[in-house]
């Protein structure tokens, strides 16, 4: 059994930022712990995973993401064992485990609902999997306590209170503690986080890196969230109807994102439709009348694509100053995002643009301004 | 809304006691009709019981002679046959329902409202007609018995009139009363709980033993008492099919009312026999807090 280290409290290895190098060490083809190759999973008519293939390195954190319908979930319950996949092979180190029941992989998963046992206490919940193995009942309180302490639960407190008592944070520890104390060579995550609000969704996001960090396991979290999956993952793959859409380290996905879809799903982002009209010339279809827009590299002639600016990549142009691309905009609302503010600028009646600027660079001007943006802070992207 | 009234004090107090006294006044039909159809009855038949033997009035000088006459006589013989053959007929149908309940919660989809159907529409015919149909199966050269005298050459005698087949009978009649509430039981087990169960390596049986028993305890606790509350003061079938063979208390409080035209007797039989069953089943529902299953209490 893996013994699990305790989060020191303050450790210098905890700060530390470990540099793209040591991802790159990570690359599947070193020492995949988990194969999915050519999966597809049918059912009736209708393909809810098609022909997926990729690999998990040992101690990753994987993310899977994909909005609701992708086939995340699918493709989750496959690897975990509760699906069969219709086609395609999946490898546990090596080994074929399609047709290998969940009760008999080395695999665990933290579900949704979390599926907490409501007529078993704290402790009896996380020594469940240790009593079906059957260990002894004192070595099973000890790794309850020792998990429980992990997870931030005081276990004076929580070994005995009864999970339907606790608080959403608190169950999620739970389950968590629960899934580790089966001390699995994976651990899937089907979005346990998504019921919380969002700071204690932050925290937990944290702390669940923490403890990936610390145990050394392999997690492998399916979210529909792609700022979810870029704060916690080493990896992310990206799911669009049942097919892998990209994969990647979350810094190549946010810098270069494959097509509208992926650009679309990182958040609020500007995705202009553009037709190429020579050059680098282009027209942009605004709803109303078409705007002549500059490209950053040149296109052929009635190329329509999709052209991405970040919020932040927006600015307003001051006299004197110059852009690339400069359009006038009248400015619909602005709302303070803290240390940000977002504006709404409308360009043509019916197409507005999502505008970010830090507080210090607010924008002076009242309704009317001339917004503008540099080339290379375009891109031209398939829709 | 133009009008913008002050609420006084004394309109707000009237205001929070309305809701009361409506519930109250449409409480009070029901309660009349249990006062008078069901506690006013039981208070008679429990009186009853301390009148001079084979009298018909209430206003007579009360005695023990009945409850003597129920401890020198024989009468433990049927109580203990309706106790253990209301217990046999529980057992034989949790152990029979577990599974058919099991399948129409999570398994069957379009099957599981044709058996609740099929299950419900026998119980629009008599249980005494059913049981007659049952006589027809088993008698001399019955459906049984004459199938295999033609088929196989067998010569059986009447298949009737033996203890098998009086618990037989209860078995059929009660297996609605045992299925419908343990397939809600089974139902309130969440799927994704017995995944968790599995995936964290539990084989069938312990998920059996430790998930869906205990989750689904609400429904078996409902069933067992309702299956044993009825069939412990069950009658038909020991008469209709078992013949004389067993006499349970229901019959010999029966007799006591009609043949004997003992009423004082027969109340004092009812009276302990409802005693006896309210403490049986109070024992059971205290073993089994059902409040603490369903997860609602904290386990102190």
């Amino acid at each position: 059994m893996l013994a699990l280290r305790t989060a020191p409290a303050n450790s210098a290895a905890y700060g530390l930022h470990l540099p793209v190098c040591f991802y790159r060490l990570m690359d599947p083809s070193a020492t995949p712990i988990l194969e999915v190759a050519n999966v597809t999973k049918r059912f009736g008519k209708f393909t809810a995973v098609n022909d997926v293939s990729f690999a998990i390195a040992d101690g990753e954190f994987f993310t899977l993401v994909g909005p609701s319908g992708s086939g995340k979930t699918t493709l989750l319950r496959m690897l975990v064992g509760m699906e069969k996949p219709t086609t395609g092979e999946l490898r546990l180190r090596g080994k074929i485990v399609n047709d290998l029941a969940p009760n008999k992989r080395p695999t665990c998963m933290v579900f949704q609902s979390l599926a907490l046992f409501p007529h078993m206490s704290v402790g009896k919940n996380v020594e469940f999997p240790l009593s079906i193995r059957g260990q002894r009942e004192s070595e099973r309180r000890t790794r309850a306590w020792e998990l429980l302490k992990l997870l931030h639960l005081d276990p004076n407190r929580y070994y005995d209170k009864n999970v339907t008592q606790c608080s959403g944070g608190e169950r999620q520890r739970v389950a968590l503690a629960r899934a580790l104390a089966y001390d699995p060579d994976i651990l899937f995550f089907d979005e346990p986080l998504s019921a919380l609000d969002a700071r204690l969704r932050k925290t937990l996001q944290k702390e669940l890196k923490d403890i990936q960090r610390s145990t050394k396991k392999t997690f492998c979290y399916v979210t529909h969230s792609l700022e979810e999956a870029m704060v916690m993952s080493d990896r992310v793959a990206i799911l669009r109807s049942g097919m892998i859409e990209q994969i990647g380290l979350p810094d190549e996905i946010y810098a270069s994102p494959k097509n509208a879809f992926v650009a679309e799903f990182m958040g609020e982002v500007n995705l202009l439709d553009i037709t190429a009209t020579g050059g680098t010339s282009a027209e942009w279809d605004t709803g109303r009348k078409p705007l002549a827009l500059t490209l950053p590299a040149p296109l052929d002639v009635g190329t329509k694509r999709k052209l991405l600016i970040r919020p932040e990549s927006l600015r307003f142009i001051a006299p004197g100053d110059t852009a690339g691309n400069t359009v006038p905009v009248r400015i619909l609302n602005q709302f303070s995002l803290g240390s940000r503010i977002q504006y709404h600028v409308e360009v043509v009646p019916g197409c507005t643009l999502t505008v970010e600027r830090l507080r210090e660079e607010r924008s002076t001007a009242t309704a009317d301004a001339l917004l503008g943006w540099d080339l290379a802070d375009s891109q031209i992207l398939e829709s | 809304m133009s009008d913008a009234s002050p609420v006084t004090p004394s309109k707000a107090r009237l205001l929070e006691r309305v809701p009361g006294l409506i519930g109250a006044l449409s409480a009070s039909p029901f309660a009349l009709l249990m006062l008078f159809g069901f506690v006013a009855p039981l208070l008679c038949v429990v009186w009853f019981g301390f009148m001079p033997s084979k009298t018909f009035s209430l206003l007579q000088t009360p005695t023990l002679e009945n409850y003597a006459t129920i401890f020198n006589q024989t009468y433990f013989k049927s109580i203990l046959w309706s106790l253990g053959l209301a217990a046999v007929t529980v057992v034989i149908l949790l152990v029979i329902c577990f599974p058919l309940a099991f399948a129409m919660a999570k398994i069957f989809k379009g099957a599981a409202s044709f058996i609740t159907y099929a299950i419900a529409t026998s119980l629009f015919v008599s249980e005494n007609i059913r049981l007659f149909g049952w006589v027809i199966g088993f008698m001399k050269r019955g459906v049984v018995g004459g199938t295999l005298e033609t088929w196989f050459g067998l010569q059986t005698d009447s298949l009737l009139y033996n203890i098998p087949v009086i618990i037989l009978g209860m078995v059929y009649v009660y297996l609605p009363f045992m299925l419908f509430p343990l397939v809600l039981g089974v139902k309130m087990v969440p799927d994704q709980v017995r995944e968790a169960a599995f995936d964290l390596g539990a084989s069938r049986w312990q998920v059996f033993k430790k998930i869906d028993l205990p989750l689904s305890m609400p429904g078996v606790m409902i069933g067992s008492l309702l299956v044993f509350v009825l069939s412990v003061g069950a009658i038909s079938e020991a008469k209709i099919l078992g013949g004389q063979k067993v006499v349970t208390i229901a019959s010999d409080i029966e007799s006591e009312f009609t043949y004997a035209q003992n009423w004082p007797l027969g109340s004092a039989l009812s009276t302990m026999f409802i005693a006896l069953t309210t403490v049986v089943v109070f024992f059971a529902l205290s073993r089994f807090d059902l409040e603490k299953l369903l997860g609602k209490k904290p386990a102190e």
